[in-house]
């Protein structure tokens, strides 16, 4: 099929503008712009599309993800990932000519208009993730976040604004608990990368330093071995001090001060061996008793032995579209952490490989889950009967 | 709290600025305090706001306007892996920061001599292109004005192509109008060259211009005086920047402006801006195997360029010289969205440096002084059409 350039441009606007409600802000100039760095050097006739099975199957492929490039560089500058762009470039391609549906595409993935990519969709609330939640939410609230799909970027004010609702409402169900439990409790909030982890966090503090309640945190970073004796194996009993680990909990949980050790992010070394021995002239970790003591990072609190130990497993969850819009204002505008082209790279790999490596299983495991984007909380059958039960 | 207090306490200090600044930017009021501190965090002194020394506010005027600050303003410097703000830019906003938290310099007279842009994070100095020179010119005061809809714009982090064609509505269509009835007084064929800084809006308003004299019946086409540089190596050996007659294959484009005038086709050498090669040799002779630019004969010539205007030899073939005026503030915010967002053309970093020397060094050399010399002012910020005397007398008589 011979069709020029401009055409293609034009044809490819309309089709996006109705996939994705943010493209309709720009006008056909700006779009023109954009796709200029995606444009095949043999032209759009080159690109041939793989058929729908193809496409899916592809991208429910762990080692697809993997293999994503986040830092190649060219003439100097960091690329977009090869697999990325042919993956979006195929799905331009299809959309003009007819080979993938609007519909089909838009139920796979979601296209940014920052980045202007195509990214594959994740399904949190899987089966199996649904059904260790009975089945429905405890509560749901109007889904605001509806109104993100026409922007581009968001800032932290909007994103409060829509939350609120559910926000105020999973903090309530939080003190219900801890007011059934007693104190001191362990509660872990887990969550990707600007679901709103720190903000929900500040605000459940202040409601409970409102209840007279003292609060404290453990980064659970501070139990990482040297990075050397890591070797990038992912957080666990072979990689942390675990025994500490364990021990400091249960003390914690009988009201005792802990004394932990303390992980240097720029020397990447703890401040103990591996046998749990402080080094000379290191310093360990200090932390007071309290009532409520959060703690903090990705640690795989899924496992039996702390599991056990801890009061409330929250997953935090925002969908993935609305993450990278936080992101692009937060950490590009705002922050300017990344070069753009390395953060689309990293975003597009880790928002599958995290989900499968960490969030979907721990979401089997959690006592409740916040969806920010669905405005609704889980809960797991016995936490709500608890809960219908006080 | 006394200023050592505020000083020596970072979060008391961004605190103190983030309220102040509130009343110097209005992009400032959809941030949250957390957001304010990410974007200051660049900015943070190593040895904390108490080691920053303040000028005397003669002192920061002085500098700002003085040529030489900006020549020392480096665009790439790289520290580890990274390109990273110039040191002065960063030490100018820095200053400012402290001198507005202790109250050393007064809220209006920051906002009155920098505007603060948001995406980038730092200060940038207020040119003013209607110097008493450019006034004088131009009669005084604008040919018509139109009630100002771009500041609608100034609360936006970034500016995109609809919120900015919507505020100019007005005065682009008065400005297509007046070109129009020129035109019909002067007859065809006509050059018309337009001049205007990086992001002020030029294409689209030649594409406007396009469309009218098409409607109008009237053949249009362009001529880029880009396509004109000579190589790249000759005139860097020869030591001369590319701001002159010297940098052109000067005969060529004088001939050439000569035949389309007199409606004969034209071909014209082809610039090659990424090996800095030109279809010509430096005798203006075709070089084999290259292919020149064709321009078939018009109407309506236009002549675009950031100094089509500023070479005395060829003004007097040009029928109308238009300088297309946007304040700096809302170019930089239109190239976030165009340069950064859409096209992600630029290091972060090499665009903030790049901006903040070129917004002073081209209103000095290019500008300005083509608005000392042109027909008309289409400035979009101010929503205002500014002509000649001479030509406000021929657009009322026809």
């Amino acid at each position: 099929m011979d069709i020029s350039p401009r055409e293609f441009s034009k044809a490819l606007f309309e089709r996006i503008q109705a996939i994705e409600p943010a493209a309709q802000g720009l006008v056909l100039n700006e779009f023109c712009y954009a796709l200029d760095d995606l444009h095949p050097e043999e032209g759009w006739d080159s690109i041939h599309p793989d058929t729908p099975e193809e496409v899916a199957r592809t991208i429910r492929q762990r080692s697809f993800f993997e293999a994503v490039q986040v830092k190649r560089r060219e003439n100097d500058r960091i690329v977009l990932d090869k697999s990325i762009l042919h993956l979006t470039r195929m799905l331009f391609a299809g959309l003009v000519r007819g080979a993938y549906s609007a519909a089909w595409v838009k139920k796979l993935f979601y296209f940014d208009v920052r980045g202007f990519i195509f990214l594959p969709r994740t399904t949190y609330l899987t089966d199996a993730v649904v059904h260790h939640f009975g089945g429905k939410a405890f509560k749901s609230f109007e889904p605001r976040q509806n109104a993100f799909e026409r922007v581009q970027d968001l800032g932290f004010r909007d994103f409060q604004e829509a939350n609120a609702e559910i926000d105020g409402f999973f903090i309530e169900v939080v003190k219900k608990i801890i007011s059934i439990q007693g104190t001191p409790i362990l509660i872990t909030l887990a969550g990707p990368s600007a679901a709103g982890k720190t903000e929900i966090t500040e605000r459940l503090i202040g409601s409970f330093e409102q209840l007279q309640k003292t609060t404290t945190t453990i980064e659970m970073d501070n139990f990482l071995f040297d990075r050397d004796l890591r070797e990038d194996k992912p957080m666990g009993r072979e990689t942390t001090h675990f025994n500490l680990f364990k021990q400091s909990l249960q003390d914690i949980l009988q009201g005792k001060r802990i004394t932990i050790p303390r992980y240097n992010f720029n020397t990447t070394s703890s401040s103990h061996d591996p046998q749990g021995r402080l080094k000379p002239g290191c310093s360990p970790l200090v932390i007071e008793p309290a009532d409520i003591i959060f703690l903090e990072g990705n640690f795989p609190f899924h496992m039996d032995e702390i599991a056990s130990l801890i009061g409330i497993k929250i997953v935090y969850l925002t969908d993935d579209p609305v993450r990278l819009k936080r992101k692009w204002k937060r950490d590009i505008d705002y922050r300017k952490k990344y070069d753009p082209t390395y953060f689309r790279n990293r975003y597009f790999k880790t928002q599958f490989l995290r989900a499968d490596d960490i969030y979907l299983p721990l979401l089997e495991k959690a006592d409740m889950l916040v969806d920010t984007t669905g405005a609704a909380l889980w809960l797991t059958p016995a936490v709500a009967a608890r809960l219908d039960g006080s | 709290m006394s200023n050592d207090g505020i000083l020596s306490d970072p979060n008391l200090f961004s605190e103190a600025l983030f309220e102040i600044m509130k009343s110097i930017s209005s992009g400032m009021n959809e941030l949250e305090l957390y957001e304010f501190r990410y974007g200051l965090a660049e900015l943070l002194p190593e040895g904390g706001w108490q080691t920053i020394r303040l000028e005397r506010r003669e002192q920061v005027e002085q500098r700002v306007n003085s040529r030489a600050f900006y020549d020392s303003i480096q665009i790439k410097p790289v520290l580890g892996d990274r390109i990273v703000l110039d040191a002065a830019i960063i030490q100018l906003s820095q200053m400012l920061f402290v001198g507005l938290v202790t109250g050393a310099y007064p809220p209006a007279w920051v906002a009155g001599h920098f505007y603060f842009d948001m995406r980038s994070f730092f200060f940038l100095h207020r040119t003013t292109y209607f110097t008493e020179k450019v006034l004088a010119h131009l009669g005084g005061e604008p040919y018509r004005r139109f009630a100002r809809k771009q500041e609608a714009l100034e609360p936006l982090h970034q500016v995109g192509y609809k919120a900015f064609r919507e505020a100019n509505a007005e005065v682009d269509g008065l400005f297509i109008q007046s070109v129009m009835k020129l035109i019909a007084r002067r007859g065809t064929p006509i050059l018309l060259a337009l001049a205007g800084a990086t992001a002020a809006g030029k294409t689209e308003i030649v594409e406007r211009m396009g469309a009218a004299f098409k409607q109008a019946k009237r053949r249009t086409t362009s001529i880029e005086l880009d396509n004109f540089f000579t190589d790249r190596d000759d005139r860097e050996a020869r030591g001369i920047d590319s701001q002159g007659k010297e940098a052109l294959h000067f005969d060529l484009l004088t001939r050439a402006l000569q035949d389309i005038t007199q409606g004969k086709k034209i071909i014209t050498p082809r610039y090659n801006f990424l090996d800095g090669s030109s279809s010509h040799d430096p005798d203006g002779r075709l070089k084999p195997g290259r292919v020149p630019v064709e321009v078939e004969p018009a109407d309506i010539i236009f002549i675009e360029g950031n100094f089509p205007f500023l070479i005395d030899e060829i003004v007097h073939l040009i029928g109308i010289k238009v300088v297309y005026l946007t304040d700096d503030p809302i170019r930089l915010k239109r190239k976030w969205k165009r340069d950064i967002d859409y096209r992600k053309k630029y290091d972060l970093a090499y665009l903030r440096n790049r901006y903040f020397k070129d917004q002073f060094v081209m209103a000095q050399v290019a500008y300005i002084p083509q608005m000392e010399v042109c027909d008309m002012v289409v400035d979009t910020t101010g929503a205002a059409l500014w002509t000649t005397p001479e030509i406000a007398r021929q657009l009322d008589q026809a």
